[in-house]
């Protein structure tokens, strides 16, 4: 055989081969059972670069995994890793990765590829969740293709958890070097298409190394700012969608929408500037009479109806690190207005005459925080806006009073870490800075008994309340809404859209 | 023969009704602004209960004795927030038009008094101006004077000032071809002085027609403004504000959306009508078209 007539019958053997490999049993099977185009909105998407993220987290988990993923409790369960031993009391973490599991582009993930993602994110990237525990990281290595080691300097407790964020991008990612502007990720859906502010698509990723998902052809999440996506879903634009509090009523009276709810919660606070205090707010009795002032029912019920619960931890009444006798011990359950002013005339506070700055995001809630201020006498200057803005504002510390949220997180720490004195965007919580706290944390961070790191993480949340850094108002679990035709999603502990136990590739539509 | 010439604008006057009924046209339009003007004024006066009063327990309700216009969802009394709405948006309206109109027609009849190339500049720069919606560029102004009722003032004013120099700079142009102007010319007087007393007296009909057709736009400018959440204070009840506020309501508490929206077009309706007014007093050639 001639050299033109074996390259003209390899060509066509080969051509031959791909179109069978359309018909093979597993392919063809995969391709029958996905149907239609998923339509979200759930939240935004700020960059290309998974290890870049910003705190948006819902859209990225549909194209890449992590190591781990969180499960319904908020513990970390295998995902990439199928299992993990640790060992030297917590400094070492070896973790089998699960075989098979290809990339976007065919080749197939090695542990390889794990070490140079985690190098990445601690050598290049430097900042976010995982700054913290990569710095402790003081070897990455790569025995074999299916097992990854960590050592680090101590003991990092949430560690497992936070790798659900560490998502595994294949190396030779366009911009990997820089911001990678097209990952090649493992998940269920490919990094189609992304206009910013606008649109996100991705399509079913055919060598998924779960068998049968996805489920559906492609997702496309919505990226803009809409404030209230509900109608939107009613209408049928959408599948699944945020649902605002304010809305449910009506999603709930619509026999087309089904409602979920997310297993973390969305916390409810107002924190004091704990940097800069301005008199007399520097003053913790003067706090105190504050938080006699606030209605936390009214409030809660104000910001989520039936679905909210007041409270005053960081956990949600019922997780692993709420506590009973600190929430039965709560003195601010219910408004005390006179108690309020009684503290504040021994104080010396005459309200008239006091300015009280509050920044706020436009939300009502922050209205009648500033309604309840008013109430005590106090001159009430409000200024509401928005995310970016109110941060900015925040970090001048020349404020007084700052009723926020904050949503679900892979992990307890990440609401402490607000609190720290070099955490990230510390100013929602007022920007303190107490070494007898960070030191608290931190062995609280380093314990490997859980019931000692639930001790620590009690007696760190003790120290704070103690100096009214943050006063919580409550708690409600984020809502979801989706239309019925729409099964086999449900929401998880976080934001993130994908899970290795449910999320948006196990939804069918129809 | 030759024609009759066009009756003048002076021409016009001197054949008009006598003085006694001159000023006649202008009564239907102040009596319209008079009464927006005490609508705002005695507004919050009249309001049966505190705008800023929350009661957390009475939230959407509908309208009904004691809560009339019903309530929003922080239970304030919707009938009170629109009284106390209505002088914040007629102030910053009426505060807005009159700077743009002092801005505005100083600047420009300033540059056209300096000579030929300072008209070109600054006239060249308001044309760039003039060419951005006005409600972009007053939100471009208050991002960068802040907010609260000042602020939005002037960030409305001057988006509509530009307006006011062109409506000068025609009325300029008109009245320096004028044989009395000419006249003034030819005598030596000095611009200064030709500008203070034969020209600028003269413009003001055409000032005051520009100022009545501002004044609805900027009540509609300053409730955008305040719907996207810019301007004055989240618990200033303005009536963009309401409207935004209410939105996510609207199936629950239709009340407080519709209130703010009903008021604000029928005071622009009033604005309107009034401006029309103005226009054919301030024109005698067009007295009876208006």
């Amino acid at each position: 055989m001639t050299t033109s007539r074996r390259s003209l019958f390899a060509g066509a053997s080969a051509l031959a081969a791909a179109g069978l490999l359309d018909h093979l049993p597993g392919r063809a099977a995969r391709a029958a059972e996905r149907a239609g185009t998923l339509k979200v909105a759930l939240l935004g998407l700020d960059t290309s670069d998974p290890h870049r993220h910003t705190g948006s987290i819902a859209v990225q988990q549909v194209y890449v995994e992590g190591l781990t993923s969180i499960a319904d409790d908020g513990r970390a369960i295998p995902y990439l890793a199928e299992s993990w031993r640790i060992e030297n009391e917590g400094r070492r973490y070896v973790f089998r990765i699960r075989e098979g599991v290809r990339f976007h582009n065919g080749r197939v993930m090695t542990a390889e590829d794990v070490k140079a993602n985690a190098e990445r994110v601690r050598d290049r990237i430097g900042r976010g969740w995982l700054s913290a525990p990569m710095k402790l990281v003081t070897r990455l290595e790569a025995p074999d293709a299916r097992s990854f080691v960590m050592e680090m300097s101590e003991p990092y407790g949430p560690l497992l958890n936070l790798l659900s964020e560490l998502w595994i991008v294949a190396p030779e990612s366009e911009g990997w070097g820089g911001t990678i502007r097209q990952p090649i990720g493992t998940g269920p859906f490919r990094f189609t298409r992304w206009v910013p502010n606008e649109l996100f698509r991705g399509e079913a990723h055919d060598g998924y190394w779960q068998a049968g998902l996805p489920r559906a052809e492609a997702v496309e999440f919505v990226l803009r700012d809409m404030d209230d996506p509900s109608l939107a879903l009613r209408a049928g634009d959408l599948h699944i969608a945020r649902a605002r509090f304010a809305a449910l009523p009506e999603l709930r009276a619509d026999p087309n929408i089904e409602i979920q709810f997310m297993k973390d919660t969305t916390w409810y606070f107002w924190s004091f500037n704990n940097r800069r205090p301005r008199p007399p707010f520097d003053r913790v009795k003067v706090r105190e009479a504050i938080a006699y002032a606030m209605d936390k029912p009214g409030l809660m019920r104000l910001i989520a109806g039936e679905a909210g619960v007041v409270t005053n931890q960081m956990a949600a009444p019922g997780q692993f690190y709420w506590d009973e006798a600190i929430h039965a011990a709560d003195r601010h359950a219910a408004p005390d207005l006179d108690r309020a002013r009684a503290i504040l005339r021994a104080e010396g506070v005459e309200p008239a005459r006091t300015p009280l700055r509050i920044v706020s995001w436009q939300t009502d809630y922050a209205q009648a925080a500033a309604q309840a201020m008013r109430s005590l006498g106090f001159q009430v200057e409000h200024i509401a806006l928005d995310d970016l803005g109110a941060q900015r504002r925040l970090n001048q510390y020349d404020w007084d009073l700052a009723p926020f949220a904050s949503g679900p997180r892979a992990d307890i720490f990440l609401r402490f870490i607000r609190m720290l004195s070099d955490g990230p965007n510390v100013g929602l919580w007022g920007g303190p800075q107490d070494p007898a706290f960070d030191a608290l944390v931190k062995r609280a961070v380093a314990a490997t008994d859980l019931a000692q790191r639930r001790a620590l993480y009690l007696d760190a949340w003790r120290h704070a309340m103690d100096r009214y850094w943050t006063v919580v108002i409550g708690h409600a679990a984020e809502a979801i809404a989706n239309r019925r035709e729409v099964t086999g999603w449900r929401p998880g502990f976080t934001w993130g859209a994908n899970r290795v136990d449910g999320g948006l590739a196990f939804a069918r539509i129809g | 023969m030759p024609e009759a010439p066009l009756p003048t604008r002076h021409v016009a006057e001197a054949v008009a009704a006598p003085a006694a009924s001159r000023a006649s046209p202008w009564r239907r339009p102040l009596l319209l602004l008079a009464l927006a003007g005490l609508f705002a004024l005695v507004g919050p006066w009249i309001a049966p209960q505190d705008p800023l009063w929350q009661d957390l327990a009475a939230r959407n309700l509908p309208p009904q004795p004691g809560a009339w216009l019903g309530t929003d969802n922080l239970g304030r009394d919707v009938l009170s927030r629109l009284l106390a709405g209505a002088r914040i948006t007629v102030l910053v309206a009426g505060g807005a038009t009159a700077l743009a109109l002092a801005v505005g027609a100083g600047l420009g009849l300033a540059a056209l008094a300096a000579g030929a190339l300072p008209a070109a500049l600054v006239f060249g720069l308001i044309d760039m101006i003039r060419a951005l919606p006005s409600v972009l560029l007053g939100l471009a102004l208050m991002v960068a004077l802040g907010t609260g009722v000042g602020p939005v003032t002037i960030a409305i004013g001057l988006s509509f000032a530009p307006t006011f120099a062109v409506v000068a700079r025609q009325a300029w142009l008109r009245e320096r071809q004028a044989a009395y102007v000419e006249a003034a010319v030819a005598s030596g007087t000095h611009p200064a002085v030709i500008l203070r007393r034969h020209i600028a007296p003269n413009v003001a009909g055409a000032l005051i027609t520009q100022a009545a057709i501002i004044l609805p736009r900027a009540v509609t400018t300053e409730s955008v403004l305040s719907f996207l959440g810019l301007g004055v204070s989240p618990e200033t009840p303005t009536w963009g504000r309401m409207i935004a506020a209410g939105l996510p309501f609207v199936e629950r508490a239709p009340h407080a959306v519709l209130a703010p929206v009903v008021a604000l077009s029928l005071l622009t309706l009033v604005l309107a009508v009034a401006g029309d007014h103005i226009r054919a007093a301030a024109d005698p050639l067009r007295r009876g078209t208006g």
